[in-house]
């Protein structure tokens, strides 16, 4: 009897330990993993539209969203191949690169996963390449999946490009192995140098909802074989790319926006002579009024730069008194306020508030904003009728090791 | 019911470990849907309204110190009538469990273990409370202790590093715009705290019950202090916009943070990890006040078989609701009826034992 209880604990405590012996429901071995790393998307040209399959919905039927089709290429890590850490050699490419057709991307993912072994994984998508076209007609239809879909990272990088976005996933650049690792890389560091304000698909997501303000993205272009030059910043209305600024003007729309880091140098002329210098922005600090007059919405917008002289153009100029670093103050603070308000008039006309005065007229004047704006349709309107003060002040406090 | 062990540092941190539960999750979402950029405010009136109610029940529990609800009622309001609405607030507190269970299934199904099924995950966790719950409440108090670091730890750290992202803009006006719906939603955050009710439990069982209105005031404050910083991170993080097209904001915010340094790029899954732990303090709490009231309400000796008893059902009631939406619909109304049973029926007990006492000591009272 005694015997026949023991063993019958014993059973019981095996079959309670049995569980802990399991693995994870979830396992998926990495390798049997497809990684996608990027995404580009285009608008399906002529020669596409055949390729488009009837995974997730037939030919013929009438169930299908409208709206173009669309051609998705995605760069998918190749397992062992994605190197470490730095390494000799090499020469098999890591990725691999297809491409599909949808209506939409979903639509164009399932058609991919019908081509693919392996399990699609977007959990370490880093940038998706729109082309200038799709964003041009809109983004609306991309939003809804990569929201939905717990996978993706809220801070992967979104840009738009000039060129086709396939074109993106079939670079090789030479710094870096993988090449969707370098085009990311590319947007997270150039904000961090001070050439891009921040930007990441969940940023992007968070200004085109909210009413006063719209959104912004890298503009991308494929400069030669393999390299990519950051083109400038293409701006929004709603969820459609509306234009786009030069380089320069980046550090323009980042002052008015307000963001501290400087990285962008212009040449001044040094008043009373023929010549330039190089001034570049170390930081600024940006001070923004809003008030209503005669029930029109006003901005003051106060902005301070820090700079430094980089280089002078010609050994004619001397930069050996505060007096001449004075002056060159003066012409610099000239220089930006030109710039700035030529880039805010051109986004008014544009209707596109893509620094955010809006955000602060809701803010700050709630009754205004609910009683005549309410809607970001309204607020575009009444951003085109906005009016500005713009006010600058640079200081240069360093020349560098020269003297002279 | 002899030994009375639990500090009042203690009796706080059970409060706290199961008030912060499950809702944290979609918290901010509601507190937005109610209030637009007024959804810190939301939260502190939701807040104010879940203090009300448990220092309601703190007042009872000090008049009546060797007593939980489920017996003083008795004597407050006749005996078959206190048993009826007994009946109701185990009923509550057994939905509660079921809900929280189901609740956390959806969110690890929808956000993690895609391929785990939903069943698994709600027993596992049922199962651990069950088999917690076979402790007494010394136990039960030390486990919430041990584990009050690991629930506070993480909302803290996920807060902090997202505050990089943050835009107090998107915060004001401070007073949001629509009135009757915020006053709706102060009633679906206020039944984030119902948690609190647990404090009739443990009063019978402090060292000094007259100190439970300190553990009262530290456990509502740090709880709710804890959820209102969690709004006003995700609201200055999302901008209440965005927000609106969140399930899980919270989440959404774990997600969107990174341990500077490139060390960590999402903090989700290590937040899901230990979020784990807030939800296991809180549905061993409510499993916990179900069964030691179905005992105290049927003169039990033991709790024990009883756990093992109603788990089927509480793993059946967890089932119930068919889909994700049905679910919150489910859980907001519960909710809100709920403030009837955690709010308005203590505050109506309150009142009864007042009345009843001054009448019994009126002649007494005139000596002092």
């Amino acid at each position: 009897m005694l015997h026949n209880k023991r063993s019958l604990r014993l059973l019981l405590v095996f079959i309670l330990i049995l569980p802990l012996l399991s693995g994870c429901w979830d396992a998926m071995e990495m390798e049997r993993r497809a990684n996608v790393l990027a995404i580009g998307i285009d608008e399906a040209g002529e020669k596409d539209r055949n390729k488009d399959g009837e995974v997730a919905h037939l030919k013929n039927s009438f169930l299908k969203p409208q709206g173009n089709l669309i051609k998705v290429t995605a760069q998918i890590a190749i397992p062992g191949r994605i190197p470490l850490g730095p390494e000799q050699g090499g020469g098999q490419k890591p990725v691999l690169i297809m491409s599909v057709v949808g209506h939409s991307l979903e639509d164009a993912l399932q058609n991919l996963q019908q081509q693919v072994a392996n399990e699609l994984f977007l959990g370490h998508l880093r940038i998706i390449v729109l082309n200038e076209k799709v964003a041009r007609h809109g983004t609306k239809r991309l939003n809804d999946l990569l929201r939905r879909n717990p996978e993706i990272r809220r801070t992967a990088a979104l840009v738009v490009s000039k060129e086709a976005a396939s074109e993106y996933m079939k670079l090789e650049p030479s710094l870096d192995r993988v090449p969707s690792l370098y085009l990311a890389d590319m947007v997270d560091n150039l904000s961090a140098l001070g050439r891009f304000p921040p930007s990441f698909i969940g940023l992007f997501w968070t200004i085109y909802s909210s009413k006063g303000q719209e959104a912004y993205l890298p503009y991308l272009s494929i400069k030669q074989k393999n390299i990519i030059e950051l083109k400038g910043l293409a701006y929004f209305k709603g969820d459609k790319m509306i234009g786009k600024t030069s380089p320069l003007e980046i550090g323009v729309f980042m002052a008015i926006k307000g963001v501290g880091k400087g990285g962008y140098g212009a040449f001044v002329q040094v008043p009373g002579s023929d010549k330039t210098v190089m001034v570049r922005i170390r930081s600024r600090k940006t001070k923004r009024k809003i008030e209503l007059k005669n029930g029109l919405p006003h901005v003051r917008l106060k902005i301070r730069y820090e700079c430094e002289i980089d280089e002078k153009e010609s050994p004619k100029i001397k930069i050996n008194h505060s007096k001449v670093l004075k002056s060159i103050e003066k012409e610099t603070a000239k220089n930006m306020k030109n710039s700035i308000e030529k880039l805010i008039s051109t986004t008014q006309a544009a209707g596109s508030d893509v620094f955010g005065f809006g955000e602060y007229f809701r803010a700050k004047l709630p009754r205004y904003w609910n009683g005549k704006i309410k809607t970001k349709e309204n607020w575009e309107r009444a951003y085109q009728q906005l009016t500005y003060e713009v006010k600058v002040d640079t200081l240069i406090h360093r020349v560098g090791m020269k003297a002279k | 019911m002899d030994t009375r062990h639990i500090t009042t540092t203690q009796a706080a941190a059970i409060l706290i470990s199961t008030i912060i539960g499950v809702g944290v999750l979609p918290l901010p979402l509601f507190a937005v849907q109610a209030g637009g950029t007024g959804a810190p405010l939301v939260t502190f009136l939701g807040m104010v309204l879940g203090a009300i109610g448990l220092f309601i029940l703190t007042f009872l529990g000090i008049r009546h110190p060797q007593k939980t609800i489920i017996t003083y009622s008795e004597d407050i309001i006749g005996k078959w009538f206190g048993r009826f609405c007994s009946l109701f607030v185990i009923l509550f507190f057994f939905i509660l469990t079921g809900l929280a269970a189901r609740e956390f299934g959806e969110v690890v199904v929808a956000g993690v273990l895609q391929e785990t099924p939903l069943e698994v995950t709600v027993i596992v966790m049922l199962l651990l409370a069950c088999i917690s719950c076979r402790n007494n409440i010394n136990v039960f108090s030390y486990i919430h202790s041990f584990y009050l670091p690991m629930i506070l730890a993480p909302v803290l750290i996920v807060v902090a590093l997202s505050l990089k992202n943050a835009n107090l803009l998107y915060l004001r006006p401070i007073i949001g715009t629509n009135l009757p719906h915020m006053f709706l939603g102060t009633l679906t955050i206020s039944a984030l705290f119902q948690g609190s009710f647990i404090v009739t439990m443990i009063i019978p069982s402090m060292k000094n019950p007259k100190k439970a209105i300190k553990a009262s005031l530290w456990g509502i404050s740090i709880s709710g202090g804890l959820y209102l910083l969690l709004v006003i991170a995700t609201v200055s993080v999302f901008g209440t916009e965005e927000m609106k097209q969140i399930f899980w904001p919270t989440l959404e915010l774990a997600r969107t943070t990174a341990v500077p340094g490139n060390v960590l790029q999402r903090l989700d899954v290590i937040f899901l990890a230990v979020w784990v732990t807030a939800v296991f303090t809180t549905l061993f709490s409510s499993y916990y006040f179900t069964i030691h009231s179905i005992k105290q309400l049927l003169n039990l000796p033991d709790q024990r078989m009883l756990s093992c008893f109603i788990f089927p059902f509480i793993f059946i009631s967890a089932m119930l609701p068919q889909n994700l939406l049905q679910m919150y619909e489910f859980i907001k109304f519960v909710g809100r009826v709920g403030l009837l049973i955690t709010i308005v029926y203590p505050g109506l007990l309150l009142t009864i034992d007042f009345f009843k006492n001054r009448g019994l000591k009126g002649s007494a009272s005139q000596q002092t």
